[in-house]
């Protein structure tokens, strides 16, 4: 029997369920493969050409498969256009769906099996829906969820709580704005304020540069500090008016509602209301130029935020400080009269001062003996002797202020009263003449001194005049009858006598100390300089003059307590324009600063920040400011 | 609304009332409350405040609080809407309070921010917020509008018989080809196999299908020489192929406007869950850096 060909045709049922098998034989030795019906195995697929191949036998169980037009099939995954083979090796040939298996017939023929691949996709409904593989709505989410939270979190957090010193800076995208122009070298070192991760800034933090020290060495070490820690600036060191704890016992809860609810939920948390960064805050926005051009201005200082006034705390103190001596002032109308520190002893290393009312008329014990009206009376003695004196010696009229008492640098005080400057003019300290004719003076301020110069001196008396001018040796000064020079001078007529109280313990001499007072009220600032104060320049119409607040022209003994009540004050301050052209504000601010009650509030960013740069500050101090 | 319902002859009343209206606009009302209350208390006691308006102000505090507040309740609609419910807190009234509370946020959370913006952790949270809100209030018009278009577009034809009705095309071309030679075939084939009825992300969007090989198959089709003897065969399958473009223009018409219907979620969803990570860490760098 010849060789044939044993075809299987396998077609699967649309439906489901076997398969139809349909099975025919073709004798050999030659079969063709296509698309066309006239082929002998019909492969209705368009990938087949209508003649795709040949098939023939090519000896026992053996056979050659070959294509016809070139187009290229597939034997065992490998794509050939001819090729022999043993059909007992289980081979399969490919042409487009079809798959046509090989197995040994009988008589060396060959069994095909002849199958399609249905991988037809039918799509379904769900294809309507819009979907993206890689950036899919779930894949994007869990992306950018996890990112950021690693990125804008995690990481800084570990960097935060556990490495100290990174050399980047990861915490950067917390910061909410920029810091101001004072503290823009911090700006990459959260931490140099931030100290502790869930901690609110503390006080030490800051104090740490701006604690103003019990002494010089201690602000200097705190100003190295700053300065070695890159800080282009010196820092303004400061203290509290008050001690902290009192501060904090003091301060009510705000008036508003709002506030107030935010106060007690913050001190709950740990977040104190009354800190440092309570009232000075960074990270603000930074000004508007109204140039759109340039970048936004940053602030030279942090923004300052009055949390509370100072009525709020000094109003009802005793309910919050019991043993506090300070007296209610709700506002300027009942603001308490003066009660300046009046010093009631200027002896021993420390004089001792009391506050006391001006209405009282207390008496100042300055040990020194000066009536103010003699040296201002117009017509006596005094102004004859400046007039004589003249101009070219700073004279030339009767006495006024400004004879003795002369500004300081800042022209908000005066220069504390010097003899030898402002009295010896007319009060000569001279004792005898040198070689060269110049006078010799007596060194004034030191007892001893005094007593050493002239110990064993005898001068004779003369008879002229006792009133004579500076400059010329005082006879009297040496009179005393056959007794030292020394004597003489600390003895009535004597050049010490007139001014200063003088007691004897046997032959020793003994003269009361005598300390000046420079400020009456050193928890308040009074400002000279301004013209309707009495300072230079024009003053508003109702401004004052020296006289209308210091009534030295009257008084007659040294003890007199010169300065004027709190009502001088409100003569002007606290009044409208239509009252007095000098009219003025009654902010408790215009004579006490917060940190520094003695001092004036400064005006808003003074002092200026370039004038806090290191090579500015050491020239300030090198001029002693 | 009163439909006839079908041939059965019952009629059901209906009364359709969207998320937008739902319950005459109760949440429209407590929203806009909301936001009026809010610039209310900003403009008046804020800016009496001594402090620069701040997230770190007492006002700034109690709006940041409600804003987060309502971004982690919306952001649960995602589980909510798993959980089908019925009666006073139906799905539908927890949209509708979605969408009004949501808008509702620009307002609180602005104020929140006091107007202080720079390029940090703290506005890459509201920017995403605001890109939320926003893709939301594109999923509002896409609801609004686009199923009547949907349903315009569709007719009596379901979405399943748009595509049985390609596919039959194409076992039509298959079997109408099988007596072309290669090249008529190859060009069928290509009809057949290489068309993609919906295509990609943007394509779909934009509904640009201008590389279609259904079209290129046509094209090529009619540059064949149609005189010889599969003349009326070509002839044949070009008509089944001008009907599988129009089969397929009302296919890929559906799946634009579903597209457009749809698309906004793909920034509505990941703009979330960046928004719930970007808000964490706003929160505890808040309280990290007190």
């Amino acid at each position: 029997m010849a060789q044939e060909f044993h075809l299987r045709l396998i077609t699967q049922r649309a439906a489901g369920g076997d398969p139809i098998i349909r099975e025919r034989s073709i004798a050999g030795p030659e079969l063709t493969i296509g698309r066309a019906t006239d082929s002998d195995i019909v492969l209705s697929d368009l990938a087949v050409d209508p003649h795709h191949a040949k098939l023939r036998f090519a000896g026992p169980g053996r056979v050659t498969l070959e294509s016809v037009g070139g187009a290229p099939f597939l034997l065992n995954d490998r794509s050939t256009q001819r090729v022999d083979f043993n059909v007992s090796g289980d081979p399969v040939a490919a042409f487009g769906d079809y798959r046509l298996a090989f197995a040994p017939g009988e008589d060396g023929g060959a069994v095909i099996t002849v199958t399609r691949e249905e991988h037809e996709h039918h799509p379904s409904p769900s294809i309507f829906s819009l979907k993206a593989p890689v950036f899919g709505r779930r894949n994007m989410a869990w992306g950018l969820g996890v990112g950021i939270f690693v990125i804008c979190l995690l990481v800084p957090l570990i960097g935060t709580l556990w490495l100290s010193q990174a050399k980047i800076h990861p915490d950067q995208q917390w910061s909410s704005g920029p810091l101001s122009k004072a503290h823009a070298f911090l700006e990459n070192d959260c931490k140099a304020c931030h100290a502790k991760a869930f901690v609110a800034v503390r006080d030490e933090t800051c104090l740490s540069c701006h604690k103003a020290g019990a002494d010089a060495v201690a602000e200097a070490t705190i100003l190295a500090r700053s300065s070695d820690g890159g800080s282009p600036f010196e820092p303004r060191l400061i203290a509290e008016h008050a001690p902290h704890n009192k501060l904090r016992i003091a301060t009510p809860l705000p008036d508003a509602i709002g506030p107030k609810i935010g106060a007690v939920v913050q001190r709950a948390l740990n977040h104190p209301t009354d800190r440092c960064a309570s009232c000075h805050l960074e990270h603000t926005k930074p000004e508007k130029t109204g140039d759109p051009v340039t970048e936004p201005l940053l602030k030279d200082k942090p923004t300052l935020v009055v949390v509370q006034d100072c009525e709020s705390c000094h109003s009802k103190l005793k309910m919050r400080l019991q043993k506090t001596e300070l007296i209610d002032t709700p506002d300027w109308g009942r603001h308490p009269t003066f009660r300046p520190l009046i010093m009631t002893s200027p002896a021993g290393a420390k004089p001792t001062f009391q506050r006391l009312q001006l209405k009282g008329m207390p008496l100042e014990r300055n040990g020194l003996i000066f009536p103010h009206k003699m040296h201002l009376d117009p017509l006596g003695g005094v102004a004859r002797q400046a007039i004589v004196l003249g101009k070219s010696s700073g004279y030339g009229a009767a006495l006024e202020c400004a004879s003795c008492h002369t500004r300081d640098a800042s022209g908000t005080g005066f220069k504390p009263i010097e003899m030898e400057k402002d009295c010896a003019s007319c009060h000569s300290l001279a004792y005898a003449r040198d070689g060269a004719g110049r006078l010799k003076s007596l060194p004034h301020g030191e007892l001893q001194k005094v007593v050493d110069t002239l110990n064993g001196r005898s001068v004779s008396a003369s008879s002229v005049s006792d009133r004579l001018r500076p400059g010329t040796i005082r006879p009297t000064a040496f009179a005393a009858n056959g007794a030292g020079a020394w004597r003489a001078t600390f003895s009535e007529g004597g050049a010490c006598f007139d001014c200063h109280t003088i007691t004897w313990a046997g032959d020793t001499v003994q003269m009361a100390p005598v300390k000046l007072t420079h400020r009456y009220m050193p928890r308040g600032a009074f400002d000279h300089k301004v013209p309707e104060h009495g300072g230079p320049g024009k003053s508003k119409a109702g401004g004052f003059e020296c006289v209308d607040c210091h009534k030295a022209n009257l008084s007659e003994l040294t003890s007199d307590v010169l300065i004027p009540d709190i009502a001088k004050c409100a003569s002007c301050h606290g009044k409208t324009e239509a009252q007095t052209k000098a009219a003025d504000d009654a902010d408790c601010t215009t004579c006490h600063s917060f940190h520094a009650p003695g001092k004036a509030t400064p005006p808003p960013g003074y002092p200026p920040l370039e004038t806090l740069r290191w090579t500015q500050a050491v020239a300030r101090r090198g001029a002693g400011a | 609304m009163t439909q006839a319902g079908g041939h059965t002859g019952r009629v059901r009343q209906r009364t359709h009332e969207g998320f937008l209206r739902h319950k005459g606009f109760r949440w429209a009302f407590v929203a806009t409350g909301l936001s009026v209350a809010a610039v209310g208390i900003y403009f008046v006691v804020a800016l009496q405040l001594s402090e620069p308006p701040s997230g770190g102000s007492w006002i700034g505090y109690t709006l940041g609080t409600m804003s987060a507040g309502l971004i982690v309740w919306l952001a649960s609609l995602g589980i909510r809407k798993r959980a089908v419910s019925d009666g006073h807190y139906s799905l539908k009234a927890w949209v509708s309070a979605h969408v009004y509370l949501g808008l509702s946020l620009t307002v609180l959370a602005t104020l929140h921010t006091g107007f202080q913006f720079g390029l940090n952790i703290h506005t890459l949270a509201y920017g995403l917020m605001m890109l939320v809100i926003a893709s939301g209030g594109l999923g509002i018009w896409a609801y609004s509008v686009l199923p009547h278009r949907l349903s315009a577009n569709r007719g009596e034809v379901t979405r399943r018989q748009m595509l049985d009705n390609i596919a039959s095309l194409d076992a039509q071309l298959q079997e109408t080809a099988q007596p072309l030679d290669r090249a008529g075939a190859a060009i069928v084939r290509h009809s057949i196999e290489d068309t993609e009825i919906g295509g990609g992300f943007w394509q779909r969007l934009t509904g640009s299908y201008g590389n279609c090989a259904n079209k290129q198959a046509l094209s090529s089709l009619r540059s064949l020489p149609n005189s010889g003897p599969d003349g009326e065969i070509l002839a044949k399958i070009e008509t089944l192929m001008t009907q599988k473009v129009d089969a397929l223009a009302l296919a890929r018409r559906q799946m634009r406007i579903t597209a457009l219907l749809e698309a906004w979620l793909f920034v509505h969803i990941p703009a979330t869950f960046a928004l719930l990570a970007a808000l964490i860490a706003h929160i505890v760098s808040v309280f990290a850096y007190w």
